[in-house]
């Protein structure tokens, strides 16, 4: 699709910090909203206009009150989410993401993170908001690693991965396989029995539940989180205990038997903890 | 100003040990604001729920307050000095930038306190609600289910209090500090003034310096040169409009939460307490409402 002309956002970015109604607002989050994959400048338009960062954060923490008790309509929910999916597109720009992690935006999505209604207005609301963190990671920008291992997004993602839908969950997954792929995020996870033993449980939890009923993108990113950890040596002797009998055995079998680049994965991770691979690393040393 | 700093009041370590202090709070003049709805004050634990509310909530928030208060006004000073720095770039009038920042500071610093604080401290009031029970005289046992009721309730219709308590803390501590956070930027500003560059070439320097924004704004979008149009302000005047709490159905901490209570004010919400406990009983089924909503 060619560029369109940028002039068509204008009006509606104003209307978006200038509205003569709350309903002007509302419109307006949802044209932007609709237009985001068509313009590629509309990131910087949105940063570097006055007022409408604030604005986008004002959308964000008007909500807060609905998270407990948990009272939040569909309709706020399905707003605030217009809202995200508008930072989602500063988090991805390559101009933006690095303005909008040092002003620490997403650290006002936590909450969002942090709630456990099973309520369809909460569950799009926490899988708009781990899309947010899911554009920053996406982006193998270690900066960005950095910036998330200093702040709660492991635990809460693993919470999620216990407890959400099929999608957030699949989302949850992506983004810690992400921070696992950067050597400092692996480096920090590996670092004590405790933050491995958090992953690795969870990562189990959901290889069971999978077995009862599969979904293979989520399985993909779970194989792909269990051979990484299988590059750090401490992580790979507790692998050769902890790692579930589901993925040695042929529990999976059929449903990866067209998916190659999960095959894959999966006869690596099974040989990175084999005897064969501590006899080899052993004579690699010797 | 007026108020306890209830930052700089650490539990002093004897309070916790000897029952003969347990009925004093750190926060002053706590047991005034205590809501002890009729229900529960004429069950079979009300007369002791009654002594050892005031002192269940004060050490509840003595024991969150700080983390939360430190996270959120730290996270919030960032967002703020970032975001108004870049808004205010060519604004000449250094006091609407000082002003914005203010308000939009307390906002959010109060906002995330408090979305933080709620559930870890309707927690911690059941929780030392239970404790301070068991060592009334009397038997308290914390298994029954009606004892279990009333430390829920009772937590429950204090959590405004005590979420009021800790936004307050929240908001005051931001705006002592965003004037540190903005010093640097304001700084920069102060010295290219003095070097007779006003404030007409900032407006690319402020940028990254390699995109085509904002100089490639509208003008109605972007800061002006001359510094900000009518309507721009209005966006961080809309930070101070905002209802920061949900509405509940009983009114009496909420109202104070609201209005940011002055120590008159407080005195006044005393006095309507005080009224509002003679006829509470119809108000057990909200209440009722608002626990099954917890716990789903």
């Amino acid at each position: 699709m060619a560029e369109k002309s940028v002039e068509e956002l204008y009006p509606l970015v104003l209307q978006l910090t200038v509205p003569d109604s709350p309903e002007h607002r509302e419109s307006a989050l949802l044209e932007l909203s609709k237009k985001r994959e068509a313009f590629a400048d509309l990131a910087p338009i949105l940063w570097h206009s006055f007022g409408t960062m604030g604005t986008l954060l004002q959308e964000i923490v008007a909500i807060y009150p609905t998270l407990s008790p948990p009272n939040l309509t569909a309709h706020a929910s399905n707003r605030v989410c217009n809202a995200l999916a508008l930072l989602q597109c500063v988090a991805s720009h390559p101009e933006t993401r690095g303005l909008f992690l040092a002003a620490h935006v997403p650290l006002y999505l936590y909450p969002f993170l942090n709630t456990v209604s099973k309520n369809r207005p909460f569950e799009y609301l926490r899988l708009t908001s781990l899309g947010v963190v899911g554009a920053l990671v996406k982006m193998d920008d270690s900066d960005v690693i950095n910036f998330l291992l200093q702040t709660e997004i492991i635990p809460l993602c693993l919470r999620i991965m216990e407890t959400g839908s099929e999608l957030s969950k699949t989302v949850a997954t992506f983004i810690v396989q992400k921070v696992l792929l950067d050597d400092v995020g692996l480096t920090y996870v590996c670092a004590t029995a405790e933050r491995f033993y958090a992953v690795a449980t969870v990562l189990a939890n959901m290889v069971q539940a999978l077995a009862e009923q599969p979904s293979i993108r989520l399985l993909k990113h779970i194989v792909r989180c269990y051979l990484r950890l299988s590059d750090n040596l401490r992580a790979r002797e507790a692998l050769r205990q902890c790692l579930p009998d589901a993925l040695r055995d042929h529990t999976f079998a059929a449903h990866i038997k067209d998916d190659l680049t999960v095959q894959r994965w999966l006869s690596s991770l099974l040989y990175n903890i084999s005897e064969q691979a501590i006899a080899d690393m052993q004579a690699q040393r010797a | 100003p007026g108020g306890p700093d209830l930052l700089q009041s650490p539990l002093p370590p004897q309070a916790q040990q000897q029952p003969g202090l347990s009925e004093q709070t750190v926060i002053p003049n706590l047991a005034s604001y205590i809501t002890i709805s009729a229900q529960i004050a004429s069950g079979p634990s009300g007369a002791a729920m009654r002594r050892v509310a005031p002192v269940a909530v004060d050490r509840a928030i003595r024991e969150i307050i700080q983390p939360v208060v430190e996270r959120s006004v730290t996270i919030a000073c960032i967002t703020t000095r970032d975001l108004v720095a870049k808004d205010f770039a060519t604004e000449p009038e250094e006091s609407r930038m000082r002003k914005a920042a203010q308000l939009m500071v307390s906002n959010l610093a109060g906002s995330l306190a408090l979305v933080t604080c709620k559930e870890p401290l309707r927690v911690s009031i059941a929780k030392h609600l239970r404790a301070l029970l068991q060592q009334q005289p009397g038997s308290f046992s914390g298994s029954d289910q009606h004892e279990q009721h009333a430390v829920q309730t009772c937590a429950a219709e204090n959590l405004d209090l005590g979420c009021m308590l800790i936004e307050k803390a929240a908001t005051e501590k931001a705006i002592r500090d965003i004037d540190e956070a903005l010093a640097p930027a304001l700084n920069a500003r102060q010295k290219r003034f003095e070097q007779g560059r006003g404030y007409s070439d900032m407006i690319s320097p402020f940028g990254t310096g390699e995109g085509r924004y904002p100089a490639a704004l509208p003008e109605a979008l972007r800061p002006k040169a001359t510094g900000l149009l009518a309507h721009q302000f209005f966006v961080y005047e809309a930070f101070q409009r905002m209802p920061r709490q949900a509405h509940f159905p009983q009114q009496s901490a909420h109202q104070a939460a609201n209005q940011q209570a002055s120590s008159a004010h407080m005195q006044q919400q005393q006095k309507q307490n005080q009224q509002q406990n003679v006829s509470r009983v119809p108000e057990a089924a909200s209440n009722q409402a608002q626990l099954s909503g917890y716990s789903s």
